[in-house]
């Protein structure tokens, strides 16, 4: 028997407010599959977009200093923001490439940086560290008859030798977790396009464009919902979905789900442990109509 | 839009900026040879003046001045197609990181002011609270930039969700991260750093 799982979680400031729902149904999720995960006392945002959008030293020094608060936590870094997973796969990626700029960092943070410490997607914890063959054992609910439309955006796989987490172009890593659940998932074309992201607060109409574009193919291969691994891409599907539909006179009635909520409801978790009720295009009735509730 | 004329000469080439953006941005802006393919897979460029390929052509022709005064580079997504597809390895992405950064600490002539208001709330937020409490960051957002009914019908929705939080944990370490901005300030101060 392989020892037991145990990681140093990092939420990250989205899923302590508009993505509390994600925050829950990993706790519940991982706790379900009887893996450990203890959150990093006092961790800091990583300074997301913004952050290396304008000040690159200050972007790496923030996930450096979070790299080390994890460091003193137990087992491997679990990350469920797709942004978050990326800032701190690019901050190892740059400071193993440019000694420059990690001494730059280890200055700002007065401390050496934690190269080596390994920093995991949820996804990848499921897929690898637990394994496809442990998770289809532990589904005693499979999704059956659920056709998901798997959402990547940016961040999970982009750019080449960064996150490693799959496949830039052609990945298939949320495909593999959620079938092995039992679900259905369709071919689409906007997996990978990106939704707009933190333009939903400086520039909303660039989310609404390019979000549309996103629920119309999901819509178009058939799906019955989208999954998600990343808070930005849920709030522009879920909370705008409204607002698009209003933009663009169309009906997509689009639920989009977190991957833990969805693999949740395979292991049996209930509405209540997964916050189903936080979602703002409801997913009631789907799940009802597929006899999974 | 009516187009300023480009001459290219000795006076109006400033390669000095280019090295510049390419020590920053850590890849040969040089290297590009304009096959487009970061333009084609950019899910921005229909919003910019300037599409990716063409921000690096300026650049190499010393044009930095012309890619500054535009919403090119605020209106990239950081989504990092670009700096995936590109067959010489340019990173594109990072280099709009670069010029971002020069933009922003020269307070720069460009026209996009709402996403630079975004980002300077953003990191003031990271600064006095260490986190990121969206809906402070979204209600000042719409003071600061006169929009005060935008996604006004969105918030109450959001309340209810419990996806605002209007109280929320506090880090009991704050003091290291103001030491952190302090340190980089300091650094650069006494131009270790850029």
């Amino acid at each position: 028997m392989k020892t037991l799982l145990n990681y140093s979680y990092y939420p990250g400031c989205s899923l302590h407010a508009s993505a509390s729902e994600y925050d829950l149904s990993t706790r519940e999720l991982f706790n379900a599959l009887g893996i450990g995960l203890t959150e990093i006392p006092d961790w800091f945002c990583c300074g997301a977009t913004p952050a290396h959008n304008v000040d690159e030293l200050l972007s790496l020094s923030l996930c450096a200093k979070n790299l080390e608060l994890a460091d003193k936590v137990e087992g491997d870094m679990a990350v469920a923001c797709a942004s978050c997973f990326s800032r701190l796969k690019t901050t190892q990626h740059v400071l193993t490439e440019n000694e420059v700029k990690r001494k730059q960092v280890e200055t700002a943070i007065n401390a050496p940086v934690k190269l080596d410490s390994s920093v995991k997607h949820l996804l990848e914890i499921l897929a690898k560290d637990l394994g496809l063959e442990r998770l289809a054992t532990a589904a005693n609910k499979p999704l059956a008859g659920l056709k998901v439309a798997c959402y990547y955006g940016c961040l999970l796989t982009r750019p080449t030798d960064v996150p490693n987490l799959d496949c830039t172009e052609a990945p298939t890593i949320m495909e593999r977790v959620i079938e092995a659940v039992g679900a259905e998932t369709v071919a689409w074309t906007h997996r990978l396009e990106c939704c707009g992201a933190n333009f939903t607060l400086s520039r909303p109409g660039v989310v609404i464009q390019l979000t549309n574009a996103i629920l119309e193919s999901a819509k178009a291969a058939g799906a019955d919902c989208i999954m998600v691994g990343c808070p930005l891409c849920h709030g522009n599907l879920d909370i705008r979905q409204k607002e698009i539909e209003g933009v663009y006179n169309a009906d997509y009635n689009m639920p989009v789900f977190y991957l833990t909520q969805l693999v949740g409801l395979s292991v049996g978790l209930g509405a209540e442990k997964l916050g189903l009720d936080a979602m703002i295009v409801n997913p009631m009735p789907l799940l009802k109509e597929k006899g999974l509730l | 839009m009516k187009k300023k004329k480009m001459v290219i000469s000795q006076e109006t080439m400033d390669v000095d900026f280019v090295r510049k953006v390419e020590a920053l941005a850590d890849t040969s802006v040089r290297r590009c040879f304009q096959c487009g393919k970061c333009s084609a897979g950019c899910p921005m460029a229909t919003f910019m003046e300037h599409p990716p390929n063409r921000v690096v052509r300026l650049l190499q022709l010393g044009q930095w001045r012309r890619v500054l005064e535009g919403r090119s580079i605020w209106y990239c997504a950081s989504c990092e197609t670009c700096s995936t597809r590109c067959p010489n390895k340019v990173q594109l992405a990072s280099i709009m990181d670069a010029l971002r950064k020069l933009s922003w600490d020269a307070e720069g002539p460009s026209k996009e002011s709402y996403v630079q208001l975004a980002n300077k709330l953003f990191l003031q937020n990271i600064r006095t609270y260490g986190r990121q409490y969206e809906m402070r960051l979204a209600a000042v957002f719409n003071v600061k930039s006169g929009q005060f009914l935008k996604d006004l019908m969105l918030g109450p929705k959001l309340l209810a969700k419990g996806k605002l939080k209007m109280f929320h944990s506090k880090n009991k370490n704050l003091s290291e991260i103001e030491k952190i901005f302090t340190r980089i300030e300091e650094m650069r101060k006494k131009g270790e750093a850029l």
